[in-house]
């Protein structure tokens, strides 16, 4: 991710970016975010995090349901404080369960368009097709207070995406659909994104975040522990060693070449002598060590990196936060 | 964004609020304290028109022949006079007549037996009781039934001391609170703070949706209950009235009810956002309103109750036996002339709705600390 810059719209590549500078939230003395400087650039974007990390704090930031206590943020050049202009182009699915009492799942995303200045028949038709989009039209004449967990998720997710926002924020937006709507909806972010949209979603579920996020922010206790494109902010957790798996008949020897090498820090073999865990500081230097063994006429069978997943960057970098 | 476009969407917003301003639950008892006055004439006038109906339907005596009845006339006299009475009931019973202590501290109590009776006459407005004893008049008592008159102050009154001072106070607290702290409670507020709507938009679309919600409840109330005083009498008055001053006492009266509603509407509105418990603004509002003959009069003029009182046609009846602290309580200041009543209110509900919209802007979603 590249570094804040003061115009989200003029970027390195000129992408217009969600920029957060060094922005504080704190809830009387309880700690919200803290020093939070982000320049998330178009794609989606996962928010990584334990709970009570901030995750949803930062995400109300973004759109202005909180306010920042110190700091700035811009939305694609936008002030939070600004709704008229900020909420046009971005839509924001929370994780408040509540709906209008009175709404169908149709009239409570129809309404809301119609804010947007929208003529009636217009409105009906694009919350029409964003229930579409959610697989909601058979329950669309029901009452909002009637639906389940995941159909009110859904409904929720309508309504952020009716008006095709440029900036999707979603909380835990995976939570409560089913396989089916779940991997259409992961469909549709990975649509949007490409499109050059802002999806910014957190998760719980870390599997599903690696697996369809572009960039990671990785949030403990109200700070960004690591921001980027999950290899990425593996490589620059420098100090916190990556780890390998590797598969050879010959494990005590090897393990020994590699001991004299300066960047190991730990080495783990197997009880049956026929793998290890080993533990680098660098990438490279051990991938060049690991050439120079095999030339060397030893037999390695497979390398396979045992952390770069998020769950396991989650151990290194919010640990005991957990 | 042109202003006409952000004038639609506050009515986007306040057509919307209305369901919830109009039909909520917690806006039930609105309509119970809106329509309470209305249930009373009516039931009033109910009973009238029934006991009209029974007496005039058993003869009625002219006025001027109950006029002529005098203390001390004999049964048969009256009977001349008036002729046969809708009621007529004897009975005897014994009068004490005397008592004296005994030499030997006792007592002597002498009692006569007495023919009692009593006659009712009826001359279509009056009821007339005629009590005898021994075939001589004495008691007359004369009752009003259809007194267009009295039943009028009897209408200031209850607009003034329960309409304008409790049920539009206590109906805008519950309508108006609702607009924002109901949203709070029911975690949904966040939806409109998610539309591209400035929040003084928001705020304006808000007011606008309780102001027509209680300006329609309360003037409705206010209207049907006039509509309840006026009907059991005589259709002639009733015309003669509405010739008169009829028309423009209703205009008053509906006029009041709005403003009260524009007033208190706003107050009550900004306590939504300011406070959580609306208690504390309503006891407090309710305080400032109550002493508010006691303030200094640059006071008297922060206070919504002093203009739409102003603005009531009719001067509220007090009883002047009333304990003199409650007799300047429920008195109202000298009046302010209508035109500056009306803008005094206009004046007062911006200061307010000023004050509001900066803390609408404010205002953040945290629904944990509610």
């Amino acid at each position: 991710m590249s570094a804040p810059q003061t115009n989200g719209n003029r970027g390195a590549a000129n992408r217009p970016l969600v920029i957060c500078e060094e922005v504080s939230k704190f809830y009387g003395e309880v700690l919200g975010v803290n020093r939070v400087t982000l320049a998330i650039p178009p794609g989606i974007t996962s928010l990584v995090g334990p709970n009570g990390s901030g995750k949803t704090t930062l995400m109300n930031l973004l759109t202005g349901l909180i306010h920042p206590d110190r700091g700035s943020i811009r939305v694609r050049d936008i002030s939070p404080r600004e709704p008229e202009r900020m909420m046009r182009l971005t839509g924001y699915a929370t994780q408040f369960d509540a709906a209008p009492r009175w709404a169908t799942g149709f009239q409570f995303v129809a309404t809301s368009l119609e804010l947007f200045g929208l003529p009636r028949a217009e409105a009906e038709s694009k919350a029409w097709k964003a229930l579409e989009r959610v697989s909601l039209t058979d329950a669309a004449h029901r009452k909002v207070a009637g639906y389940s967990k995941g159909m009110r998720q859904r409904v929720r997710l309508a309504q952020a995406i009716a008006h095709e926002p440029d900036v999707l924020v979603l909380d835990e937006p995976l939570n409560g659909l089913d396989p089916l709507v779940r991997a259409e909806t992961i469909a549709m972010f990975r649509e949007w994104g490409a499109q050059g949209r802002h999806v910014i979603l957190s998760s719980h579920v870390l599997q599903e975040v690696d697996v369809i996020s572009d960039q990671v922010i990785l949030i403990a206790n109200g700070m960004i522990v690591a921001e980027g494109e999950i290899r990425g902010v593996r490589d620059e957790i420098s100090e916190h060693p990556s780890q390998y798996i590797i598969r050879c008949r010959d494990a005590s020897r090897i393990a020994s070449l590699l001991f004299n090498e300066d960047h190991i820090t730990e080495i783990k073999l197997n009880d049956d002598r026929l793998g290890m865990l080993v533990m680098t500081r660098s990438r490279e230097d051990f991938s060049r060590a690991l050439g120079r063994i095999a030339l060397d006429g030893h037999v390695i069978d497979g390398v396979i990196p045992a952390d770069e997943n998020v769950d396991a960057l989650y151990e290194y970098l919010i640990g005991g936060g957990r | 964004m042109t202003t006409q476009f952000r004038m639609r969407q506050a009515w986007a917003i306040a057509r919307i609020e209305m369901r919830r301003a109009f039909f909520s639950r917690r806006a039930l008892w609105v309509y119970l304290l809106a329509l309470f006055p209305a249930v009373i004439f009516i039931g009033h006038g109910i009973a009238m028109t029934y006991r009209h109906n029974r007496w005039a339907g058993q003869g009625m005596t002219t006025a001027a022949a109950l006029d002529s009845i005098n203390p001390r006339d004999t049964a048969e006299e009256v009977l001349k006079k008036a002729g046969k009475p809708i009621s007529d009931r004897d009975w005897r019973r014994r009068k004490l007549m005397n008592e004296e202590e005994t030499e030997k501290g006792g007592r002597i109590r002498r009692y006569e037996m007495v023919e009692g009776r009593m006659m009712m006459y009826y001359d279509g407005r009056r009821r007339v009781n005629l009590f005898f004893e021994n075939g001589v008049l004495t008691e007359k008592n004369i009752r009003d039934e259809m007194n267009f008159d009295q039943d009028r102050q009897a209408y200031a009154g209850v607009f003034q001391y329960f309409y304008l001072r409790l049920a539009i106070f206590f109906g805008c607290l519950g309508i108006f609170m609702n607009l924002f702290r109901g949203e709070m409670l029911d975690k949904t507020l966040h939806y409109w703070f998610l539309a591209p709507a400035r929040r003084d938009v928001l705020l304006a679309g808000k007011y606008l949706a309780g102001l027509t919600a209680s300006t329609v409840i309360f003037t409705g109330g206010a209207a049907l209950s006039f509509a309840g005083m006026l009907w059991p009498h005589e259709s002639t008055a009733v015309a003669a009235y509405w010739s008169g001053p009829g028309m423009g006492h209703l205009f008053w009266y509906l006029a009041s009810a709005a403003l009260a509603c524009v007033g208190y509407g706003s107050v009550f509105l900004a306590a939504g956002l300011l406070l959580r418990n609306p208690i504390i603004p309503a006891a407090i509002l309710l305080l400032w309103e109550g002493i508010n003959g006691f303030l200094p009069d640059l006071l008297q003029k922060l206070s919504v109750l002093y203009y739409v009182q102003s603005l009531c046609p009719v001067p509220a009846p007090t009883d002047p036996s009333m304990p003199p602290l409650l007799l300047t309580l429920l008195s109202p200041a000298s009046p302010a002339a209508k035109e500056w009543a009306v803008l005094g209110v206009l004046a007062v509900t911006l200061l307010v709705l000023w004050a509001a919209a900066g803390a609408v802007r404010r205002i953040e979603i945290n629904y944990s600390t509610e």
